[in-house]
């Protein structure tokens, strides 16, 4: 009876977590992990291995393809390109400090579409095979270019069989028009809310009359579009953030439950003003107080709350065939299935692309969206997209679950190879699954109480948390 | 409940025949349609390439039906009902299983009909789904291969329901079901229990549950879509949260995992006392099962269970499953909120045996 290759670290008792490269998962002590390094497995540790899906009796028998079948569905394929990212100004009307690099001023002559790029962009997509498309504008401040919005979004409703269209604007200054576009059907708002109002002024509205009028636009927003087509994500520095709880508060204020919590980026001319590149370790300690936090409300609420990103690697750790989101893949191909058009027609293949490239430590640009796409340089990157053969991940029970960032290890290392356990990457990942596992494995209620809403089941089974003994 | 079966003058044939009823004034479409001439009563004249008959009875529209009439007979079989999303063929009677709580118990002799199920399946109305059942239709593996490279080649958008025990598949299949259309085609597997001798103690028969694991890893490398239907039993009652890990290690290829309820007809009247498990009374192995199969990412679903029997948190696992045709309520359904989206009873429901602990939403 052949037994998969299992992975173990240690875990917070005096047991292993073992997984397999399908992502099957338990517990188990070190006596066990001599039986089965040593070839001295016994009949009761082979009835488990066997039950929880690691071993099989011959290729091509069902507990073999089961195997098979699970670890094909957690490698990420491209689909077809049906999805863009449009920076049509990298004009704004606010100069928030983590942003320098994707903005300039309001009145800065040369960082718009031209009506050449624009007919380009049309072009391009209009030659895209996809039957439904997700457009997503950035900037700067896209509600600054309204007409390029609606021109876009007239074709792309004629063109394509559905389209959905994401705007994501800092909701400062918004008139009549522009919000009688993001009431319509096919539009939907992300924007971004930092925390809480003292947070969200220091970081980005600056004045109290710029700080009024941002909530005030929020609040008409969840009023008049619904909460359920509004996004809002906080931007936090672990060392200047508020507590959870206010977090929490002001989010649930505007009825918005999914709360997905992003680190001040690193990136560009944010590094000299944020120091990111040592962060991973308070940045991990803020995410974990959150969770705790969370465990805290769910307990006590109607209303559930959830941090976005760790639902997702909590559901990537529990099935295969979660790859619906592009931060965290495997292999993490870029450049097919989305693409970023900037201000001057450059398509790259990600956002964070962009900002390497224009903060000129790479030039991580495919093409031009008038002469076409060139993916050459993103081709090469793609091969290293893999981490099941990468020689820490390969030791790693958490490979199955995880993914591949490499613009972001060029971004903050100019390199591509340098041990993983040294990268931000690496050991934000790492305490994201040590502290699923940990929940896994409490018998905590209020843990269990969490664990149920965010991986959809209406109670946690013991099944999903094995122990063998 | 409605009859499937319809009476009829009969016709001087000596074979099967296949017709398909249009209202009067339609355009015949094919050499099968038959359109209506003349409605007297309950009688209704239909004229079929020249030649007249007369079908009784039915009391709602028969548009689109397709009937087939059998030789020297005074009924038709209501084949396919235009109007229903529940149309099933009976391909054959005949089966290797005897499962304990069998609805439709095996006979011994096959009549090959499937030539007129093939005409008939063409015949069915834009983008239909047609449930194919026995007996165990791949004992007839050819034929009922055939019929769906037939069909498909006819009408691409017609789909197919088709329940199998899966014991059948070989090897030598595997490239005619990678052939077939995996979206219009959905299997039906029945699974019972993860262990081995319960599974097989259920369904009669040693060595079903290695047979069936055989089959299910050809449908998985195929590429089919599989609907696995595990019916609950006092028999596999302990199992199910063992089945549902099973289930999410070996078969998480699969579309929905059913879990169902007892339909009181054929062997499951006969032993009803001993397999019936009343769940709204005592739900926690089914609620353990759902609870594994959702954190895993697979779609379980409850078929056959009145709403009332099943607790709040799992409600919306149960849609209504029960086919139009042999679907009843009981008196206190008349107060109920829940009965749009409710699928009640089937006929054959017995409320002194049945479930103890039910009433309206
Ligand atoms: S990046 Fe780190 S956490 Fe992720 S698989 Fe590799 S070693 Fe494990
Ligand atoms: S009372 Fe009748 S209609 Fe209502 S949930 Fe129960 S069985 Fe269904």
């Amino acid at each position: 009876m052949p037994v998969v290759p299992l992975k173990f670290r240690p875990h917070t008792d005096e047991l292993l977590i073992f997984a397999d490269d399908a992502g099957g998962y338990f517990k188990s002590d070190h006596a066990f992990l001599h039986r089965y390094a040593c070839g001295q497995l016994t009949s009761s540790d082979r009835a488990f291995l066997t039950a929880n899906g690691h071993a099989y009796n011959s290729v091509g028998d069902l507990a073999f393809s089961g195997f098979e079948h699970r670890f094909a569905e957690r490698l990420y394929l491209p689909r077809e390109l049906d999805y863009v990212i449009l920076v049509p100004t990298l004009r704004c009307n606010l100069a928030c400090g983590y942003c320098q690099v994707s903005r300039v001023n309001e009145t800065t002559p040369g960082f718009d579409w031209n009506d050449v790029t624009l007919e380009a962009v049309i072009k391009f997509l209009d030659s895209l095979s996809a039957k439904k498309i997700k457009v997503e504008f950035q900037g700067g401040e896209p509600l600054l270019r309204l007409d390029i919005i609606t021109k876009v979004r007239d074709f792309c409703r004629q063109r394509f069989e559905a389209c959905e269209i994401v705007i994501c604007t800092n909701l400062q200054e918004v008139d009549a028009p522009a919000w009688d576009l993001l009431a319509e059907p096919d539009i939907f708002v992300s924007t971004s809310l930092d925390g809480n109002r003292i947070t969200h002024q220091k970081q980005r509205t600056v004045t109290d009359r710029g700080t009024d009028r941002f909530f005030a636009n929020l609040e008409f927003a969840v009023s008049h579009l619904g909460p359920e087509k509004i996004s809002a994500l906080p931007t936090l520095d672990p060392h200047r953030a508020p507590t959870p709880h206010e977090v929490i508060d002001t989010y649930l204020s505007y009825g918005i439950r999914s709360i997905y919590l992003r680190p001040v980026n690193h990136q560009g001319f944010a590094r000299k003003k944020f120091d990111a590149r040592t962060s991973a370790a308070a940045w991990n300690a803020y995410h974990a107080s959150f969770i705790d936090a969370l465990i805290e409300h769910n307990w006590s609420s109607e209303v559930a709350v959830e941090e976005y990103y760790f639902v997702h690697c909590l559901r990537r750790v529990l099935r295969s065939g979660h790859n619906g989101h592009v931060d965290l893949r495997n292999p993490n191909i870029v450049g097919l299935s989305y693409l970023v058009i900037d201000y001057d027609g450059k398509i790259y293949p990600t956002d964070e692309a962009r900002m390497v490239t224009r903060v000129g430590q790479f030039d991580l640009s495919m093409g031009d969206v008038s002469t076409g796409v060139s993916p050459e340089t993103i081709d090469s990157l793609n091969v290293e997209a893999l981490n099941n053969f990468h020689p820490d991940c390969v030791h790693c029970p958490y490979q199955a679950f995880c993914g591949v960032d490499l613009v972001d290890d060029i971004s903050r290392y100019g390199r591509i190879d340098l041990p993983k356990h040294l990268t931000d990457f690496c050991q934000r990942h790492m305490s994201i699954f040590d502290r699923i596992f940990a929940m896994i494995y409490s018998d905590d209620p209020k843990i269990q109480k969490t664990l149920a809403l965010w991986s959809g089941a209406p109670r946690f089974d013991p099944l999903l948390a094995k122990v063998h003994r | 409940m409605i009859d499937l079966r319809i009476k009829v003058d009969p016709l001087p044939i000596d074979e099967p025949l296949i017709v398909r009823l249009q209202a009067a004034g339609s355009p015949a479409q094919s050499d099968s349609d038959a359109i209506l001439t003349e409605v007297e009563g309950d009688r209704r004249e239909y004229e079929l390439n020249g030649f007249s008959f007369a079908v009784y009875g039915a009391n709602d529209t028969l548009d689109g039906d397709v009937l087939m009439m059998l030789p020297g007979t005074t009924t038709a079989h209501r084949l396919i009902r235009a109007g229903s999303k529940h149309n099933t063929l009976l391909v054959t009677e005949q089966c290797d299983q005897l499962c304990v709580m069998c609805s439709q118990p095996p006979k011994k002799y096959h009549t090959d009909l499937f030539e007129q199920f093939a005409l008939a399946a063409s015949l069915a109305p834009q983008g239909a789904m047609i449930g194919i059942s026995g007996g165990e239709p791949l004992l007839h593996k050819d034929r009922l291969f055939r019929m769906l490279e037939d069909v498909k080649s006819r009408r691409p958008d017609v789909g197919f329901h088709i329940l199998t025990n899966a014991q059948h598949l070989s090897t030598a299949d595997l490239d005619m079901l990678q052939r077939l259309d995996h979206e219009r085609i959905l299997w039906g597997v029945p699974l019972y229990s993860a262990t081995p001798e319960n599974h097989d103690r259920i369904v009669g028969k040693s060595g079903a549950f290695a047979n069936l694991e055989r089959g299910l890893a050809l449908l998985m490398r195929a590429g089919a879509s599989l609907e696995l239907r595990s019916v609950v039993m006092q028999q596999n009652w302990q199992d199910l949260p063992a089945l549902a890990d099973y289930v999410s290690t070996r078969l998480s290829f699969l579309t929905i995992w059913a879990i169902m309820q007892l339909e009181r007809i054929g062997y499951a009247r006969m032993n009803w006392r001993e397999t019936f498990q009343d769940t709204s009374t005592e739900f926690e192995q089914i609620a353990r099962a759902i609870d594994v199969a959702t954190a895993r990412g697979l779609k379980a679903a409850l078929y056959n269970f009145p709403l009332c029997s099943v607790p709040p948190a799992y409600r919306e696992y149960a849609p209504s499953t029960i086919s139009d045709w042999k679907r009843k309520y009981l008196d206190f359904c008349l107060n109920c909120r829940a009965q749009k989206t409710c699928g009640g009873f089937f006929e054959w429901y017995s409320a002194p045996e049945g479930f103890a602990s039910l009433g309206p939403l």
